[in-house]
């Protein structure tokens, strides 16, 4: 009884306990660290990085991993403090091992209800510890729940502003826009950047996805009819989007490859009315993508919370004659 | 020759372009917006810029300074003082066409924090999402100074103030 009562006492915050004692057990020096690190208090963050490495360290990866391509993993809607949130971070960590993306694209809703130092901490910081004490870069967009004064936090590299844009490296070129509130101002400045990017890939991300087969939200006509005649003019690649909380690969629409990636914290299960848009649907656990950039192709893979490969593949990058062919097709709803 | 010098100003007076009334309001509009951009920065000179910063806790300390710092400035602010009624009734006329468009409703009701208690020079919840506002809608009104924006609060159209998180004035029941 006494014994009990200490080890409840030496617990982490509950945020922090995220895998049963069975997964431990399997895993021998490495579950002995963190279960050390946990017992002592002394670095919770370390008990879940060693946790993670324990547990996930056997995912397998299905990317090519080469060495001159950009590698980038992608979460969504992820800022809730959950242990949903808690275990999808652990996986994202783990993955890290065999797969060593070079930053993190968050979908927006990165803190759910506030944005007080306490939320910053318990949403963000916390959870991705090990990945920002290493070094590690994440690049936000605002959600519909994100105060836009989240734009000043390092954390999420957003420059300041609501919108921006980044080249990490080689010819991949990255746009992050505010679908919040899509004003003239800024589809000035995506005409004006999108014309300057010489980029040969270009990617949008951005909360609202402007094609979904979502019950509960949808396709966002309004800013598809103001986003894809730019993504068409100037040829953007492809478009990550959050906002609903489940996994969805779009059929390309006029050469334009569309995920939704929402389902890093929070689940709308069984919310995906699989239609013509649908190419590969997940909603019925917690995801996050990784992405990796070759010269011509887009390779991901979409890993669930139970460490489940839920989609993965390889897609050509249209050339500009075929993307011309497509802009003039109708659009799907 | 008086009466000479009366054709001159009625034909003067005739031969003026007749004054737009929309124009007039949203001269108007602008003009209030421009004193409430005035009392901002008067209250953003009082004190250091928000950078870019590592420490959530400066966000937030910017943020509710300069919250302070206008409601303080505008401490007799009240409903109607930026949408007067004349600029009221020209918002809703410019939103009911929007408002008709097919989806734009449901858009604005998505992430809607729905009928939640608010008040003119008070903070916006902040526990509340915002509701996301369709670019036709914003493509509508006019536009505003950086950092100031709409917003739907139910069906009431606020104008808020993004960097301190303040609602500077709203139009109740701008849709219908």
């Amino acid at each position: 009884m006494q014994s009990g009562q200490r080890l409840e006492a030496a617990r982490p915050p509950s945020h922090l306990r995220c895998f049963g004692e069975p997964r431990r057990r399997s895993h021998g020096t490495l579950a002995s660290a963190a279960r050390k690190a946990r017992a002592t208090r002394v670095m919770p963050a370390l008990a879940l990085f060693v946790t993670a490495i324990a547990v996930v360290g056997a995912q397998d990866i299905t990317l090519p991993n080469a060495a001159d391509s950009l590698k980038v993993a992608i979460i969504g809607d992820s800022g809730t403090g959950s242990s949903s949130q808690n275990r999808v971070a652990e996986r994202l960590m783990a993955v890290r091992q065999k797969f060593p993306y070079e930053f993190v694209l968050m979908m927006g809703d990165n803190l759910y209800g506030g944005s007080s130092p306490a939320d910053f901490a318990k949403k963000f910081e916390n959870p991705y510890k090990p990945l920002l004490d290493s070094g590690l870069k994440f690049y936000a967009t605002l959600g519909n729940h994100d105060n836009p004064n989240e734009r000043y936090y390092k954390g999420f590299n957003m420059k300041g502003e609501r919108y921006y844009t980044f080249k990490p490296k080689g010819n991949v070129r990255f746009f992050s826009l505010d679908s919040n509130y899509m004003d003239k101002p800024q589809l000035e400045w995506l005409e004006k950047e999108l014309a300057a990017s010489g980029s040969d890939w270009k990617i949008c991300f951005f909360h609202h996805p402007i094609y979904s087969s979502g019950g509960t939200h949808g396709s966002d006509m309004q800013l598809r009819e103001q986003l894809e005649p730019l993504f068409l003019k100037y040829g953007v690649d492809a478009v990550f989007s959050g906002h609903e909380h489940f996994y969805e690969r779009i059929k390309p629409q006029k050469g334009i490859y569309y995920f939704i990636s929402g389902g890093a914290a929070k689940l709308r299960e069984g919310d995906v009315e699989r239609s013509e848009l649908t190419a590969k649907a997940f909603d019925t656990g917690y995801h996050f993508m990784l992405v990796e950039f070759g010269k011509d192709t887009l390779h991901f893979q979409v890993i669930s919370d139970q460490a489940k490969t839920v989609d993965s593949g390889s897609l050509p990058r249209f050339s500009d004659e075929d993307k011309k062919k497509f802009a003039t097709t109708p659009s799907a709803r | 020759m008086t009466v000479h010098y009366i054709c001159v100003l009625l034909l003067a007076l005739v031969a003026q372009p007749p004054v737009n009334p929309d124009a007039k309001v949203l001269s108007d509009f602008k003009d209030r917006v421009d004193q409430y951009v005035e009392v901002r920065k008067k209250a953003d000179d009082a004190a250091p810029p928000l950078k870019k910063t590592d420490d959530p806790a400066d966000i937030r300390m910017a943020q509710q300074g300069l919250a302070e710092r206008i409601r303080a400035a505008r401490a007799g602010a009240k409903r109607g003082d930026i949408f007067t009624p004349e600029i009221t009734a020209h918002f809703r006329r410019l939103l009911r066409p929007e408002a008709r468009e097919p989806g734009t409703k449901a858009l604005i009701k998505d992430d809607n924090p729905g009928a939640i208690p608010f008040k003119v020079n008070a903070q916006y919840p902040e526990k509340e999402p915002l509701s996301t506002v369709p670019p036709n809608v914003l493509a509508s009104l006019p536009k505003l100074p950086k950092d100031i924006e709409y917003r739907f609060v139910d069906k009431h159209l606020i104008l808020r103030d993004a960097r301190a998180n303040l609602i500077i004035d709203f139009i109740p029941n701008a849709i219908s």
